[in-house]
């Protein structure tokens, strides 16, 4: 086995001709979902199903990614923590706001939480930033993955309050839930205007690629906030 | 300068205009009392000032801890007591009804399997039996094997007649388990039903007496909460559970639905099929105005039921014949149809 480090804390592994996405395990032993456990050399990997979330896709699809072992990372729609558990692996030095606003799986999210040391999970609408500033500090990614049909709001909206100066921010936008009925190809271009003129800040959108054959319909969207200090 | 002040969750902080600190007041360091504030923070929403210091950066500097990982741990341990508190807060009256209404359809689904296959198990031994579902459970539980059919029973000489094959002792033991099986999910199944039926009337009272407890519990349980169903528009309430109908309307030519669940009550489904539309959008305005005052004042008021039933009378008086179905204007008829069929058939759907 050959173990290939994509981006730090992002390994793809080569298990007999076939590869696979990994984070190294911060919890030896415990698997979160079910995925594989795989030892090599003393380390164990936790393998990371792209099928299963958005920021695993949009590494394959070879996204420039921006968290860092010791970034501020805040998650908005964590779910229950398929994806947040591996950003918890890369960020050994850091830590995950993880927002979520079903109590259903914050149940799931909890039991995480309670297993990892670096994720702090904050049940609330991110509708609603000035509900949790209270909680987050500033940070130096936002990842969204919210499905709901004003999701570049709330990416503007959250990115206002929190987003560190020429923080980043990763978007996954899914066109099913901004307009069921319209051509994803528009939902997308629309949305990406929005992002970088609509908001009184402003977005220079880094990257932007569909997670196909991952995840139909979605686009995945790396952004910098663009901060004009000098006036 | 103007002074700004905002509570973080380990104290206030006083800002001045440019969003430095000017000074800190901590709370105690008691996890248990700081998760307590979280939540209230969380419920009772600040103004927020967007030019404001970091709160890491704040609580290191004004001393409330001395290291980035004092820090970690403390939050942590503070957001997992929150969370955990308001989990245990959901379980509320209606989610409860909801959980019930889908235990019961959960029910409804395996018992006709398992009954199903009762009939098609029990089948070889009594063909002649004319019993499904509940009374054939009951019937297998009670008897086993026909040989034990009492005489005085209304199918004695059925079963002493019968072209079954003979039922051996394991056999029997083992059909008559599983048919207790089967009843005793019938039984689950009325309790249930039992169980909706009182909640409903202290939970919605309005809202069973407009459309009755289980299509109103029906009602919550697709929408998710009496409160979401309380703030949805009549118009999407006289369509929950018809979202198949209302997206195939939305993306291609079909017509609109005209009811989605709300059709089982019987306002609906007895009425000819010209008033059901209307119907169903008198009754839809009305269950909505009931959830609406279930949500948010809980007292039972008569005059929505009262302004329903005057309304649906006036509708049926309104439209007692079926109006004349306007002839199509096709040219040619079937042919026509025909051709524009196949067209259809390679084309875009």
């Amino acid at each position: 086995m050959s173990v290939k480090e994509l981006h730090r804390g992002i390994y793809e592994l080569d298990i007999n001709d076939r590869k696979v996405l990994a984070t190294k395990n911060i919890m030896p032993g415990l698997s979160v979902y079910g995925e594989r456990l795989i030892k090599d050399d003393g380390i164990e990997y936790r393998q990371w199903d792209p099928s299963r979330s958005k920021l695993g896709a949009m590494v394959l699809k070879n996204f420039e990614n921006p968290i860092e072992p010791d970034s501020t990372v805040l998650y908005l729609g964590a779910a229950s923590g398929t994806t947040v558990s591996h950003v918890s692996d890369i960020l050994t030095d850091g830590l995950v706001y993880a927002v979520e606003f079903s109590p259903r799986t914050m149940r799931d999210l909890i039991q995480l939480c309670d297993q990892r040391p670096n994720i702090i999970p904050i049940l609330a609408d991110a509708n609603k930033p000035q509900s949790y500033a209270h909680i987050v500090e500033k940070a130096d990614v936002i990842f969204q993955d919210v499905a709901q049909p004003n999701q570049s709001e709330i990416a503007a909206i959250n990115s206002k309050y929190f987003l560190e100066e020429h923080g980043h921010l990763m978007l996954s936008i899914k066109s099913r839930s901004i307009d069921t009925v319209a051509s994803p190809k528009k939902v997308f271009k629309e949305e990406v205007r929005k992002l970088e003129s609509d908001f009184d800040i402003e977005f220079e959108v880094l990257q932007r690629k569909e997670l196909d054959p991952f995840h139909e319909d979605h686009l995945g969207l790396v952004a910098r906030m663009f901060v004009d200090d000098e006036e | 300068m103007v002074d700004m002040e905002f509570t973080a969750w380990f104290g206030k902080i006083k800002l001045d205009s440019e969003g430095k600190i000017e000074d800190c007041d901590f709370f105690d360091k008691d996890p248990e009392k700081l998760a307590k504030l979280v939540v209230e923070l969380e419920d009772d929403v600040q103004a927020v000032p967007l030019k404001r210091a970091d709160l890491r950066d704040a609580a290191l500097e004004c001393g409330f801890v001395e290291l980035d990982e004092e820090y970690d741990i403390l939050l942590r341990d503070v957001c997992i007591r929150a969370a955990k508190s308001q989990i245990s807060q959901t379980d509320t009256d209606d989610s409860r009804i909801i959980q019930a209404v889908q235990a019961l359809d959960d029910i409804d689904k395996n018992v006709n399997e398992l009954s199903e296959r009762l009939f098609e198990w029990y089948g070889r031994y009594f063909p002649e039996l004319d019993m499904t579902g509940e009374e054939l459970a009951r019937f297998v539980s009670a008897y086993g094997s026909r040989a034990n059919v009492p005489e005085e029973h209304r199918l004695s000489e059925k079963a002493s007649q019968s072209m079954g094959a003979e039922l051996s002792f394991a056999d029997e033991e083992l059909l008559r388990a599983f048919a207790n099986n089967i009843c005793s999910l019938y039984d689950t199944r009325r309790y249930i039903e039992n169980y909706i039926n009182t909640s409903m009337g202290s939970v919605a009272p309005n809202l069973c007496n407009v459309t009755g407890a289980s299509i109103g519990a029906r009602l919550m349980s697709m929408a998710g909460s009496l409160q979401k169903l309380a703030a949805f528009p009549s118009s999407t309430v006289q369509v929950i559970g018809a979202s198949r109908a209302l997206f195939k309307h939305l993306r291609s030519k079909a017509p609109s639905p005209k009811h989605g669940i709300i059709f089982n009550n019987p306002v609906i489904k007895n009425a000819p099929w010209w008033q059901r539309g209307k119907l169903a959008r008198a009754l839809a305005s009305k269950i909505s105005l009931a959830a609406r005052t279930d949500f948010y004042s809980g007292e039972l008021s008569p005059s929505i039921k009262e302004a329903l039933d005057r309304k649906l009378e006036s509708i049926r008086r309104a439209n007692p014949n079926p109006p004349k179905r306007e002839l199509q204007t096709k040219p040619q008829g079937k042919g026509g149809k025909k051709t524009h069929r196949g067209k259809r058939k390679g084309g875009k759907r």
